[in-house]
């Protein structure tokens, strides 16, 4: 039995809001497996993990697990499926910019056809385990798709599990914490031991009971060496929000600008816990939960999908005509985009899968009632971020703080006026990053430019001062040959 | 794109609903002992505003139907109303409600650009403009009028045996050459029945109800009238050494527009300060100068002037009340060189 303990979160998250949460529309006992769609996409820069390369060629035979896409930061994509690749052409991806990016298309054959990597035997050390995650492909489930190993550096003193999924509608963690408790606690024990962690921690919002019950049970089963902390939060949205739950659960404010991982704190969802659990034993990420809801669904549930399947076939499984869909939003109401092209495949980072029909109500000016700063989780004025940022002064909404805000999307929740608050947030973070990037670009450009004009003075001081020296010479030998001549003469 | 969560809840139009709402007790409190003159005023304003707001939407191009939906211009119209002398002749009010709406709000670029409160910018301009109407016009409440006199009174023959000046004016300029008991036994004084002064005490305590209820809605969060209130109390408290002389402290507070203001008028989001501690400052604010005007300056009731002065300040408020963002080491101050 490892060692646990259970305990109520002390501390409340100011500001947050308590949206209806729409759980239990998804929530079923079992996640069963649908069957395999007819065709694959995988997008070649946009599977996570930043751009790529395709490794596999057109008519290629592949196994399930062959590696087909590498990406910039190591990371490894393998083939969901066994079968073919048919073709590798511009194809609609899942991605809130909504275009067309290279993709593998793969046709699955049906067959059994597994090429899974060796299994490590513990004890393994922390950079063994960095390759592995790298081949299997792992990523953080939770929605980011942040490469994993790039937070296993060494002297990190806490592993949190984030279990809390506040987001509504959403329920993949909630059945991947009941349904596959004990690989994630497995994962979390084997990633802490080689990275010399003695604590984790595993935050869970109390709206999951069933949750805590398996957790309970996992744990007495387990016999692992680390410390299990488990903390009940209030069901309170954003609680899941990193920052959030590190000082929810730690007391910890990771200081602005910099990541948990800055302050000693490693933050994995329990998917991808989970998922490092199989890849110990071989396995790469090749599936994943997805939950499929919102009340434009006639079946709302949890499925296990292989990754690429289109989005049409998901909404097929849930016995919905994909048809009768205008638009479908990935990831959840608050944070989530919409998109309106089903063929599109499924990535590792796609948590959730929603249709419904919201009518959104007219814009009117905003009366500065102060509603979304009293929400706001990182104490932001979002009302006088939005007035500078309508008012087109990026530097403004800067110094107000628009980089620290984390697009939770409270602040339109509660908007009297229903401004898209989030959505100015989001454009300007997104152009005051273009700003700091070229402004990088030109600190860059300036300085080879300065470089190259002390290169040249330098060049033509030398030639200067080496001309100097030939003049002299030259006058030198002048001088002589003039004595020479008037001596002789 | 973020789809909206489907929860909306509130609207602008139900935020100024609730505030409408909760000015019913007053209303009622001050039909009771001033008279119908009350209901003229809000029957001529509300009207006046909306017009004015057409008019102003329709000269600037907008919408008008949405806007005149969200009832800002007839939370306007009744503030003004309520605000006025309720003996007060209709042109008066016509011209205080479209100024309001027209030179407090439009001139701005409407609704939620107003840099000062409207209400008590047509408030100040009439007084201004008009002061003896404005001050002479006061129900004496032990003297309510009938419907004919109030009508009289509305189409500008008032009778000066309902009209007067107010208790802070009275205390202004009479009551300083009398000693405090002497002022005691005005029968405003003598016949209250909660002790205060004989009908302003019931108004003032309408609006309490009505501004505790907008509390209790979230409409608006305690430190506003909290500041308010508190400052009135304690500065007028501190200078009341000599009762002879000074105005008491519950005159402050229940005989003037201490309650109401401290409720509807400061309250307004647009034109105060945006943050619970800028809220705050912003309070404390209108109540010193309030009492300075109040003793010191020409006018009787100084509300509308403390409030136009701190909606001035209110960006400098804005910029050193900001709360500390979650993860940073202080909070941000001042304008950081941006315009």
């Amino acid at each position: 039995m490892a060692d646990y303990q259970i305990r109520r979160c002390e501390r409340q998250l100011e500001g947050g809001i308590h949206p209806e949460t729409q759980k239990a529309l998804s929530t079923t006992d079992s996640c069963i497996f649908v069957g395999d769609p007819k065709r694959l996409v995988f997008p070649i820069h946009f599977s996570g993990g930043g751009p790529g390369e395709a490794l596999v060629a057109v008519a290629d035979i592949v196994s399930q697990g062959t590696p087909i896409i590498k990406c910039q930061s190591g990371i490894t994509h393998v083939a969901s499926r066994a079968g073919k690749v048919i073709d590798i052409i511009d194809h609609e991806i899942a991605h809130p910019a909504a275009t067309k990016s290279a993709s593998i298309i793969i046709e699955p054959s049906g067959l059994e056809d597994q090429n899974y990597l060796d299994p490590l035997v513990w004890p393994f050390d922390a950079d063994t385990l960095r390759n592995r995650a790298i081949e299997a492909g792992i990523l953080g489930l939770g929605g980011a798709g942040f490469p994993s190993f790039k937070k296993w550096s060494e002297g990190m003193q806490t592993l949190i599990i984030n279990g809390a999924e506040c987001q509504p509608y959403l329920t993949t963690d909630d059945t991947l914490m009941r349904i596959d408790t004990h690989s994630m606690i497995r994962g979390a024990s084997m990633l802490s031991q080689s990275l010399d962690i003695k604590t984790i921690i595993i935050g869970i919002e109390d709206n999951k009971p069933e949750v805590l019950e398996a957790i309970e049970s996992a744990l007495k089963e387990s016999c692992s060496d680390c410390f299990f902390d488990v903390v009940l939060l209030d069901t309170k949205y954003p609680s899941g929000s990193e920052r959030h739950l590190v000082w929810l659960t730690l007391g910890i404010e990771v200081p602005t600008g910099s990541h948990a991982v800055e302050s000693g704190v490693i933050v994995h969802n329990p998917g991808t816990l989970a998922a490092l659990s199989r890849a110990i034993d071989g396995k790469p990420i090749t599936d994943r939960i997805v939950t499929l809801t919102g009340e434009a669904l006639a079946a709302p549930q949890n499925i296990v999908v292989p990754i690429g399947a289109p989005i049409s076939h998901l909404i097929e499984a849930t016995d919905t005509n994909p048809e009768s869909l205008t638009s479908i939003t990935i990831g959840g109401p608050m944070m989530g985009y919409s998109v309106t092209n089903f063929t599109a495949g499924i990535t590792k980072t796609t948590n959730c899968l929603l249709a419904r029909e919201v009518d959104i109500p007219p814009e009117s000016p905003c009366i500065r009632c102060g509603a979304c700063a009293t929400v706001c989780p990182v104490r932001l004025q979002p009302q006088q971020m939005v007035f500078a940022l309508k008012g087109g002064s990026l530097d403004r909404a800067i110094h107000e703080g628009l980089t620290d805000c984390i697009e939770c999307a409270a602040c339109n929740a509660v908007c009297p006026s229903h401004i898209p608050l989030a959505e100015w947030f989001r454009l300007g973070r997104f152009e005051a990053r273009d700003k700091a990037n070229d402004q990088r670009l030109a600190a860059k450009a300036r300085e080879r430019f300065e470089a190259r004009n002390m290169r040249l003075k330098r060049i033509s001081l030398e030639k200067e001062a080496k001309r100097a020296v030939r003049q002299a010479k030259t006058a030198d030998a002048l001088e002589k040959a003039r004595k020479a001549r008037k001596e002789s003469a | 794109m973020i789809k909206r969560p489907n929860y909306p809840p509130m609207d602008t139009q139900i935020v100024m609903c609730t505030v409408l709402i909760a000015l019913v007790p007053g209303v009622i409190a001050m039909t009771l002992f001033f008279g119908v003159g009350v209901l003229l005023n809000l029957a001529t304003a509300i009207p006046a505003a909306l017009a004015a707001e057409a008019i102003c939407l329709g000269l600037r191009q907008r919408p008008i139907l949405p806007r005149l939906n969200d009832l800002s211009a007839v939370l306007t119209g009744a503030l003004i109303a309520l605000s006025l002398p309720q003996a007060a002749p209709w042109w008066l009010i016509i011209l205080a409600s479209t100024s309001s709406i027209m030179l407090g709000k439009h001139l701005y670029g409407g609704l939620g650009q107003n840099p000062v409160n409207p209400a008590m910018l047509g408030y100040a301009l009439m007084l201004i403009s008009a002061p003896v109407t404005m001050t002479t016009l006061w129900i004496d409440p032990l003297a309510t009028p009938d419907l004919s006199t109030a009508w009289l009174a509305y189409l500008g023959q008032s009778s000066d045996a309902v009209t007067g000046a107010t208790m802070l004016d009275l205390y202004r300029t009479e009551f300083r050459a009398l000693t405090a008991a002497e002022a005691s036994q005005n029968p405003l004084f003598t016949q209250a029945h909660l002790g205060f002064i004989y009908g302003y005490e019931w108004v003032a305590l309408a609006y309490l109800v009505g501004g505790l209820w907008l509390i209790y809605q979230r409409v608006i969060t305690w430190h506003t009238p909290m500041g308010l209130l508190v400052t009135l109390t304690v500065v007028s408290a501190f200078f009341s050494f000599d009762p002879d002389t000074a105005t008491p402290v519950w005159i402050h507070l229940t005989a003037g527009a201490g309650i109401f203001a401290a409720f509807f008028i400061l309250t307004d989001p647009v034109s105060g300060a945006t943050s619970p501690k800028g809220r705050l400052w912003f309070a404390i604010g209108v109540g010193i100068l309030t009492y300075l005007i109040r003793t010191y300056g020409l006018y009787p009731d100084a509300i509308a002037f403390a409030v136009l002065l701190m909606n001035f300040a209110v960006p400098m408020i804005d910029q050193y009340t900001r709360p500390r963002i979650m993860g940073r080491g202080s909070s941000i101050r001042g304008s950081g060189g941006q315009s």
